[in-house]
């Protein structure tokens, strides 16, 4: 076999650089650069250029014994004909037309696909568009002033550069991530309510911040609020492949969150679960808990182009080719649609047979494609809304023995992947109460457990620990926790 | 027969590669000869995707290499890498040939079967900056583009329409468009370092446009050289002397554009404020490691000093990665300006790196990836 | 700690069959040197990387020193002159990073030049001492 050069784009978020995968006569994977590619120009961050790594062929299974592929999607055919208490999760971490393809089933079923984003649910469906519609890079190197409430350096890598062009341009960035940033010209800490008056936004401005399955809604509702006082641009960061797509072309009511899925579980309304490109046990903050919520499952039935730790306890997976190999498009925070090389659509097959043997509508690659182009090129309505309700937002005051241990999502926590990462951040105030030593440990402990990490000093507000790595300690987006010298 | 020195004229004798290929088709039809004939296994050519974007391949296929694209400014990419653990023929720009050679030293490219046909270098442009600019300074739309040159330190781009236009250099750097950094300060524009030295400097008179000068370098060239005209493939011959003048007088023009942005590009910095300097160039590194990743003269793979040392929990001012890196390649960075153009954070790397190695290697009076005469320094072989 | 107190940190690298004995002989001998030196010991000069002098520099110290053998002295035949090739390009790239010149030094001393050894460190810590710390400290070290 000769070596395959695929043209795809990169799964670590939603900001879609260009990227080549070659795939050698033995199989393995490389990444190369795409210097073509509008997005990124080809540069790639940590995470693009671990993919190689990331991209693992996954195995059909049927009851934990290897399958084909036909075998498995007859045994989910059987498994969900009549089945009740039934739910579907898609985050967007595939292409649009399988995702399209994906909602036939759903269709068939009489149920809706969650993207699992809770927030959606809590914020008025008339804001929606203004959190899903495209909004060009480039703007951000116009915009005069810019407020993150994100980490561009671990969160978004790709932006960074965008952000220094801003500079270059005479743009200034206040800053209100979670620690210090050194492209910022202003690192602060402010309160929601004073977010008006204090952060000096204009009509030329832009607000940069994300949206993701553990968003808080009220602070989507303060920044849109915030927004619409001031006339900035506001710009939502997602952290799926096709987080843009699946929102567009996906339906937005009547969604559930993560969160509102696993309390489902728990409570025994949901019996079964479809996912599709979706690893609960990666995506929830604590894998423990997810693990012991998914066992009490009658049926789990897993679709996915990669080999993910969900696949060991589904009981049934659907393996779909590598996302680099299908053929199919995604949707970046630009709203720009951007082609897979690859012509593979083993994956839409697969759900067209299900949705068929279900009594739904057949699927083809080429169908779904032209009709989903068909429907980006409607124009986007012009978001309107008006000013939001929101609550006060309560940060919780660190106990006098611990911090609040935060998580700062970024692409290697999304999907659990291993990477330099093993350590938390805290500032000097910390590491001078503790007693903490250079080269020793610090001991978190929560509710959930202990651990014991190796530590960094950065500037960060005091009380507070930030991790990049899922620990078995975290509970949720803030855990409270007692931390110890070791 | 082809001798070591000759300086020659000439095109493939397919018409239809010929009219094809830039100037001439030479350089496609010895890569597909020394195919066809078993010289090399395979041959690394750039696979056209369009106009601004080629993916490099590496093919035993003949059609694939007949296929290929041209020279192209904006596909800026550096195929020695592409050349590793094979027996292989490839196109090169100066920096490829030299990155080649400087593999060949650390024992990563098996350079008595690797042949290296050079292709005279102007400089190389970024794909998303040419587009921009042919919006912007030609008004031109992308997409009509069908070919491009660069002549007399102009521009020129040709459109689907049959017209041209052509712009100064100088004009598109001052607007901040033109050719990458490290193409500007660069002084190696005829690849004299590769087994033949081709391009269209020097191609007067009636065949303008449409043949290449070819000087043969060494042995390797003699043979590949020798071998494209026993397969019948391409037809030369001997350069006059106002060509081989014409073909000097350009790159020496080339060459003192080259050294006089080399003064402009790399401004003096006082003692104490470089420190502070290279600091500030660093500081919004995010780790990625494309810049070793990509690098052309490295040859450590994935257990190398710069990666293997250096880790995110350390609070260190300078990080152990570039410090190792800056040491590292002072004796053997071509340049080439990869790194700088994967940086996702747009840290000029290759400026910084070559304030590192310039002055080292001129020190020493040696310049990497020119010939096997001198080893790496750091592996200098004591008595 | 006040101004006036600072030492400087001083990591010095010595092999093991001649500079760490002038080391030996130096404190044998009692001559007085600041005791805010750092010796580590290694078999050859030649076997100290630029990485570890990057290493030292960028946990703190305010000056490292390379020593050795002198040439032709080498217990391994020629591992100081192995040293002496990786010097010359450390040196030249420190001084470019914009490292000042008097914070890395070369010297050869051989095991009875205890009285070498000595005035080599109140040399560089009196010269030190007037640049300060080094700008590569990092924050929190002393």
């Amino acid at each position: 076999m000769k070596e395959m050069i695929y043209q795809t784009v990169c799964p670590g978020c939603n900001i879609g650089c260009g990227l080549y995968v070659r795939e050698n006569e033995e199989g393995t994977l490389a990444v190369d650069f795409m210097k073509s590619s509008s997005a990124n120009l080809g540069k790639l961050c940590r995470f693009g250029m671990k993919l190689p790594y990331h991209y693992s062929k996954a195995t059909s299974m049927v009851d934990g014994k290897e399958a084909d592929i036909e075998t498995a999607v007859k045994a989910a055919s059987d498994k969900l004909k009549g089945a009740k208490n039934m739910a579907m999760l898609a985050v967007g971490a595939t292409t649009n037309e399988e995702h399209l393809a994906f909602t036939k089933i759903a269709d068939a079923l009489g149920i809706v696909v969650n993207t699992g984003i809770g927030a959606y649910e809590e914020i008025p469906s008339e804001c929606h568009s203004s959190i899903s519609q495209g909004i060009p890079l480039d703007d951000i190197e116009k915009a005069s002033r810019i407020a993150l409430f994100i980490d561009p350096y671990v969160q978004y890598p790709l932006l960074v550069r965008r952000l220094l062009a801003a500079k270059k341009n005479g743009a200034t960035i206040v800053s209100l991530a979670c620690q210090d940033l050194n492209l910022a010209d202003e690192n602060v800490s402010v309160n929601p309510a004073d977010y008006k008056t204090e952060l000096g936004l204009d009509d030329n401005s832009m607000i940069i911040t994300d949206v993701h399955p553990h968003t808080d809604p009220e602070q989507v509702k303060n920044l849109l609020n915030l927004a619409l006082m001031t006339g900035a641009k506001i710009m939502f960061m997602k952290p799926f492949v096709d987080s843009t797509g699946v929102h567009l072309f996906g339906k937005t009511a009547g969604q559930m969150g993560l969160q509102e899925i696993m309390d489902g579980i728990n409570d025994g309304s949901i019996k079964t679960l479809v996912t599709l490109n979706s690893d609960l046990l990666e995506l929830m903050p604590n894998t423990d808990e997810a693990a012991k919520t998914l066992e009490k499952l009658d049926n789990l039935i897993v679709m996915t182009s990669r080999d993910s730790p969900v696949n060991e306890m589904a009981n049934i997976v659907i393996a779909t080719e590598p996302l680099y190999a299908k053929a199919g498009s995604f949707m970046n925070v630009e709203g720009q649609v951007l082609n897979n090389s690859g012509e593979s659509t083993v994956g839409i097959d697969a759900m067209s047979t299900l949705s068929q043997n279900l009594g739904g509508e057949a699927s083809d690659f080429q169908t779904i494609h032209n009709k989903m182009m068909e429907s980006v090129l409607q124009k986007y309505t012009a978001p309107k809304y008006s000013e939001l309700e929101c609550k006060v937002m309560e940060t919780a005051a660190p106990s006098e023995d611990g911090g609040n241990l935060v998580s700062v999502y970024n692409p290697f926590m999304w999907c659990d992947q291993t990477d330099d990462n093993d350590f938390v951040i805290v500032n000097m105030t910390m590491v001078d109460k503790l007693g903490l030593r250079k080269g020793g440990m610090i001991s978190l402990t929560s509710d959930a457990g202990s651990v014991n990490m190796r530590y960094t000093v950065r500037d960060i507000p005091d009380g507070l620990i930030l991790t990049m790595k899922k620990l078995p300690v975290i509970t949720g987006n803030t855990t409270e926790v007692k931390a110890e010298a070791v | 027969m082809v001798e070591v020195g000759d300086m020659l004229v000439g095109y493939a004798t397919d018409e239809n590669i010929r009219s094809r290929g830039a100037s001439g088709g030479l350089v496609t039809a010895v890569l597909a000869a020394a195919l066809e004939k078993g010289l090399v296994e395979n041959v690394v050519v750039m696979k056209h995707i369009n106009e601004f974007e080629a993916v490099p391949i590496i093919t035993d296929d003949v059609e694939e290499v007949l296929a290929s694209t041209g020279s192209l400014h904006s596909v800026p990419v550096n195929l020695a890498k592409y050349a590793m653990g094979r027996k292989v023929a490839m196109p090169a720009k100066p920096c490829d040939a030299q990155a080649v050679i400087e593999q060949g030293k650390r024992g990563m490219i098996d350079l008595d079967n690797t042949y290296v046909v050079g292709l005279n270098c102007g400089g190389s442009m970024h794909p998303v900056t040419t587009k921009k600019m042919l919006i912007e300074m030609y008004d031109i739309d992308p997409e009509d583009v069908v070919g491009e040159d660069i002549e007399k330190g102009k521009l020129i781009f040709k459109t689907k329409n049959g017209e041209e236009k052509a712009i100064a250099i100088d004009e598109l750097e001052e607007a901040g468009f033109g050719r990458r950094e490290s193409c500007r300060f660069c002084t190696l524009k005829i690849p004299v370092n590769a087994d033949l030295a081709c391009g269209n400097w020097g191609v007067i008179g009636d065949l303008a446009g449409s043949a290449t000068f070819c000087q043969v370098m060494n042995e390797k060239g003699a043979k590949l050289l020798g071998n494209a005209i026993d397969a019948g493939r391409i037809e030369v011959q001997p350069a006059s002397d106002k060509a081989i003048a014409i073909r000097a007088k350009v790159n020496s023009v080339m060459e003192d554009l080259g050294n006089t942005l080399e003064k402009e590009i790399f401004p003096d910095i006082p003692d104490e404020e470089r420190m502070q300097y290279y600091m500030e160039q660093m500081e919004d590194c995010i780790d990625c490691g494309a810049c070793k990743e990509v690098c052309p003269v490295c040859a450590c793979g994935d257990d190398a000093k710069c990666t293997m040392f250096h880790s995110l929990v350390d609070n260190y001012k300078m990080s152990m990665y570039h410090m190792v890196r800056l040491l590292h390649l002072s004796d053997s960075c071509i340049g080439c300006g990869q790194c700088s153009d994967v940086c996702p954070s747009d840290i000029p790397i290759t400026l910084l790196q070559s304030r590192f190695a310039i002055p080292s290697q001129r020190r020493r009076d040696y310049k990497p990836g020119m010939n096997l005469d001198t080893p790496p320094f750091f592996e200098v072989m004591l008595k | 700690m006040t101004e006036e107190e600072w030492t400087p940190k001083i990591v010095a690298f010595c092999c093991n069959w001649c500079s760490y004995g002038g080391a030996d002989t130096a404190g044998m001998g009692r001559f007085q040197q600041p005791a805010s030196t750092r010796v580590i010991r290694v078999m050859c000069s030649g076997r100290i990387d630029p990485l570890h002098v990057f290493n030292a520099f960028l946990e703190g110290a305010d000056a490292v020193l390379v020593t050795g053998c002198h040439i032709g002295d080498c217990h391994y035949v020629n591992g100081n002159e192995k040293t002496q090739v990786k010097y010359e390009f450390l040196e030249e790239m420190l001084l470019q990073l914009g490292l000042e010149p008097d914070r890395l030094h070369l010297n050869w001393i051989s095991a009875s030049e205890g009285e070498r050894f000595a005035n080599f460190i109140n040399d560089v810590t009196a010269k030190v001492k007037e640049l300060g710390p080094s700008p590569l400290k990092p924050a929190g070290v002393r």
